[in-house]
């Protein structure tokens, strides 16, 4: 997708940032003047279809269990975001649309929500869906077990009331600008009072093997590593929803075998095409692809390099800024990716469109730059090797310019591209043994911080509240996976962090995350290099898939 | 065999196994790294690895933990899986059969295969057939079984189409009965025949050796000299003996069997306790992993007292005692 998508996006951002609000508005506006909106809502590939049919999809990892709401791992969301709803939806520019909740207010400044609960909703087992089966999930489950959401809402979130069956009202501690952006069923699954009620939720193995939801589809049967089958749901609230009459999951673990399969025709949907395979398939007249940043465990993720700002070395920005300017983005996208993604064009993933920032000064690659900020810097080069110190302070003279270079295994191709590209300004990156599993890696980096630089996919989320906040704050340098990894320190930084979440109107939070993007490129504590793009395959006999969430909804096959 | 010795072995599998659970149980805790963050996946605050670890019990000390795992172990609790919730054991026993049955059959087919093979090679050692016959099985036995595996699927499996790439079952299969014997039978065929390579290999190689030396020994001689039939002479002087060792490797490789699952069964999507061992030990799952050991353990112990029965069967002059 490369430049087109870099145009459009630039172009959403634009525009976004002025519409955005209006926007809002207006669909709170249509969403209570009429509940058919509900049924065009989710973001879809393809047309509208005939009816009934099976689908076969694969996913590649084994649920084991049902409960969306106490987990935020990929392979439970796969399977159980086809059977249960949140209060939103969240379409393409991560914009909240009606899913339970018909339409909200947001009062207060933005202190309190309050949500009206569409009409009518049964549970699969027939009970009638309310009020308090939102209270009841946000308290006992969300709060509880969903990492994401419980690190975001639990120092905020007052309180939850609701006044009736169909109102539900988040009261919070201060202006809360995100909440909308978590409400979707990846966020917040809502999860039923009236079987989870005075049960410990995570070890309730009969409710989560037996998920009982209000989504599209209906919780047929479970084999362990093998698949899981769906009904659709005939009482869905979805007017016309779903069209498909079963959907059968299955659990295939290679990628490569999803794609051997498509082409087969064993299944008709593949939720991982590995790139090469992305690129090898484009032209088919059989199969059609779907780019997403939009994952069912994660959204909108960013390769990025993190510099340790505690070591010496990395501590004068000239050499980040040089690293940076050393490294090609085209080449990670062309080579590493093939093709499957886009350059980092801002701090902020192009998937949150009001807080991207396009236009923001990006390093860019010069390697010639590099060079003349690494003399500038102290870092001298005789003939074609490694540079030396020659009076950095707090490095003695003749030390040569040689750093490590954390990486997942999965990411052994980032790495061989950035040492050589590094080469060639005059800085050793060192490769040879730090492919750190999961494990290791994080004990290095967050608990040791023996490191000098690494890469690490940040996902950045559906708001920036939730997956871009914790990478800069300084509250967040600790021993937690995936914080503050550079021990960036910059109180403007916190300070513009805090106000942005606390401000409700749409375009005064883009300007803030304007302000912050400015400043982190200037300070560069990391070097974000390409977004990644997650590549769905699907059967061309097949249409009307989203890339995320109720991936099934509105999709049939012929 | 005396009842007596049989009781002592059995009795034996008890301090083995429990021997093995103490040393996983030490392994898996010093491994580096923190279950919960497989649960907190990116975005975990402290707050979250706090409760996660107490809810766990890993905020307790080592030996603590241990005095906890083996107090429940001995009312058969392994403890519920820190990921999926349930109970470690279910997860293992409902995976347990897939595992033995591409296990029991890939065994089935090496050995059958694996004694056939040999003996068509070992009866005239040096000839062409041995050449053919121990160029492939050692070729076989160098390739990786991961690698096999995607040549079998992308040269076998995807042009022939008959045969399914992935899985058990077909997918969304509600058959019963004969029906889904054949269903399952048709899955079982490629992923046992991968993994039954590496061991038709050893198994030829270990035959023809052990039948070109009978075949080479005075007893032999003796009986081609009193004019017995060939067949007889392959079939029940020399192959008896030369199967002493064959049996041992055999028994032996059950263990090996037991670790190429893990690939197989990721390789051809087989819903058995290999794959259950790769994701527990991506994430961290301690007591699904326990749970696993126990049942690797316990399976290549009595394995090995079963061969070691075997033995008696074929060579008269072992004594237990």
């Amino acid at each position: 997708m490369g430049l087109s998508a870099k145009g459009d996006s630039a172009v959403r951002g634009r525009i976004g940032r002025v519409v955005v609000l209006a926007a809002a508005v207006a669909f709170v506006a249509a969403a209570c003047s009429s509940t058919e909106e509900t049924s065009s809502s989710s973001t879809v590939a393809g047309g509208e279809g005939p009816r009934g049919g099976t689908l076969v999809a694969a996913t590649d990892a084994d649920p084991g269990q049902f409960n969306p709401a106490i987990t935020t791992s990929g392979s439970v969301h796969t399977g159980a975001e086809l059977i249960y709803n949140g209060l939103v939806e969240l379409d393409e520019a991560q914009q909240p649309v009606p899913e339970l909740a018909e339409s909200w207010e947001v009062l207060e400044d933005g202190a309190r929500y309050r949500f009206h609960l569409v009409e009518g909703v049964l549970w699969h087992d027939g009970t009638p869906f309310t009020s308090a089966d939102v209270k009841f999930t946000f308290e006992e489950a969300l709060l509880q077990y969903h990492s994401r959401t419980k690190s975001s809402l639990s120092g905020v979130l007052d309180r939850i009331e609701t006044p009736d069956e169909r109102t539900v009202e988040f009261v919070f501690n201060q202006p809360y600008a995100p909440l909308l952006q978590q409400l979707n069923v990846t966020e917040a699954p809502i999860i039923p009072k009236h079987i989870y009620e005075g049960t410990d939720i995570p070890n309730n193995d009969d409710a989560n093997l037996r998920p009982v939801g209000t989504g599209p589809f209906v919780f047929e049967s479970y084999t362990p590593g093998s698949e899981v089958t769906f009904t659709a749901n005939l009482n869905y609230f979805k007017e016309g929803l779903p069209l498909l009459d079963r959907v059968v999951l299955r659990i295939i673990p290679e990628d490569a075998n999803q794609v051997a399969s498509l082409e087969s025709g064993d299944i008709q949907w593949a939720f991982n095409v590995p790139g090469v395979e992305a690129r090898r398939l484009d032209g088919s007249d059989e199969i059609d692809l779907l780019r997403t940043g939009n994952n069912p465990g994660g959204a909108n993720c960013i390769m990025t390099v993190s510099y340790n700002l505690d070591r010496p070395v990395l501590a004068d920005v000239r050499v980040r800024r040089a690293i940076a300017l050393g490294l090609d983005q085209q080449r990670f996208l062309d080579n590493v990716l093939f093709g499957q993604g886009a350059v980092a064009e801002a701090p902020i993933h192009s998937g949150i469109p009001f807080a991207h920032d396009p236009d923001v000064a990006m390093p860019g690659y010069d390697p010639e730059e590099a060079g003349r900020l690494l003399d500038a810097a102290g870092w001298g080069r005789d003939g074609g090797g490694t540079r030396t110190s020659r009076g950095v302070p707090g490095v003695p003279d003749g030390t040569p310019l040689s750093i490590d270079f954390l990486y997942f295994p999965t990411f052994n191709d980032y790495a061989q591209l950035a040492a050589a590209e590094l080469a060639e300004i005059g800085v050793d990156l060192r490769i040879g043994d730090t492919a750190l599993e999961r494990d290791p890696f994080v004990q290095r980096v967050f608990v040791d911080r023996d490191f000098d630089t690494n890469v690490i996919s940040y996902c950045n989320g559906t708001d920036p509240e939730i997956g871009v906040r914790r990478m800069y704050v300084s509250s967040n340098i600790n021993t937690n996976p995936f914080s503050n990894a550079a021990a960036y320190r910059n109180p403007d930084i916190d300070r513009l962090f805090d106000e942005a979440r606390a401000e409700v109107d749409t375009a005064a939070r883009t300007d803030l995350y304007r302000q912050i993007s400015d400043i982190l490129v200037e300070d560069l504590p990391y070097y974000w290099l390409v977004e990644t793009t997650n590549v769905r395959g699907y059967r061309t006999s097949c249409s009307g898939f989203g890339p995320a969430g109720h991936f099934a909804e509105a999709a049939s096959c012929s | 065999m005396s009842g007596r010795y049989l009781a002592w072995r059995l009795f034996l599998v008890v301090p083995t196994v429990a021997g093995i659970l103490v040393v996983g149980f030490v392994l898996v805790h010093l491994a580096p790294g923190d279950p919960v963050q497989a649960l907190a996946g990116e975005h975990g605050d402290a707050e979250y690895y706090a409760f996660m670890r107490a809810r766990f019990g890993l905020d307790q000390p080592l030996l603590a933990q241990f005095a906890t795992f083996a107090a429940n172990l001995l009312t058969g609790d392994f403890g519920r899986s820190f990921i999926q919730g349930r109970p470690a054991f279910d997860l293992v026993a409902e995976r347990l059969p897939a595992t033995l049955l591409l296990i029991s059959a890939s065994l089935a087919l090496a050995s059958v295969v694996g004694i056939a093979l040999g003996i068509v090679a070992g009866s005239r050692p040096g000839g062409v057939r041995d050449l053919a016959v121990s160029g492939t099985t050692l070729a076989l036995y160098a390739a990786p079984v991961f690698w096999i595996g995607q040549l079998v699927i992308l040269l076998v499996a995807v042009p022939v189409g008959w045969l399914p790439v992935q899985g058990m079952t077909s997918p969304g299969s509600t058959s019963t009965g004969l029906a889904h014997a054949l269903d399952v039978g048709r899955h079982l065929l490629l992923p046992a025949l991968v993994l039954a390579s590496q061991e038709v290999a050893a198994i030829a190689r270990l035959t023809r050796t052990g039948l070109a030396t009978e075949l080479a020994s005075d007893h032999v001689r003796t009986a081609r000299a009193k004019g017995v039939a060939e067949w007889q002479v392959v079939g029940r002087h020399a192959l008896r003996r030369a199967l002493l060792p064959v049996v041992t490797v055999v028994g032996g490789r059950t263990g090996h069997l037991v670790a190429g699952t893990v690939v197989i069964e990721t390789v051809f999507g087989w819903p058995g306790l290999g794959r259950l061992l790769v994701t527990s030990v991506g994430s961290g799952d301690r007591p699904v992993l326990l749970a696993i050991f126990a049942v690797a353990a316990l399976a290549v112990v009595v394995v090995n007292l079963v061969t070691d029965l075997v033995y008696v069967r074929l060579d008269p002059r072992i004594r237990y005692r």
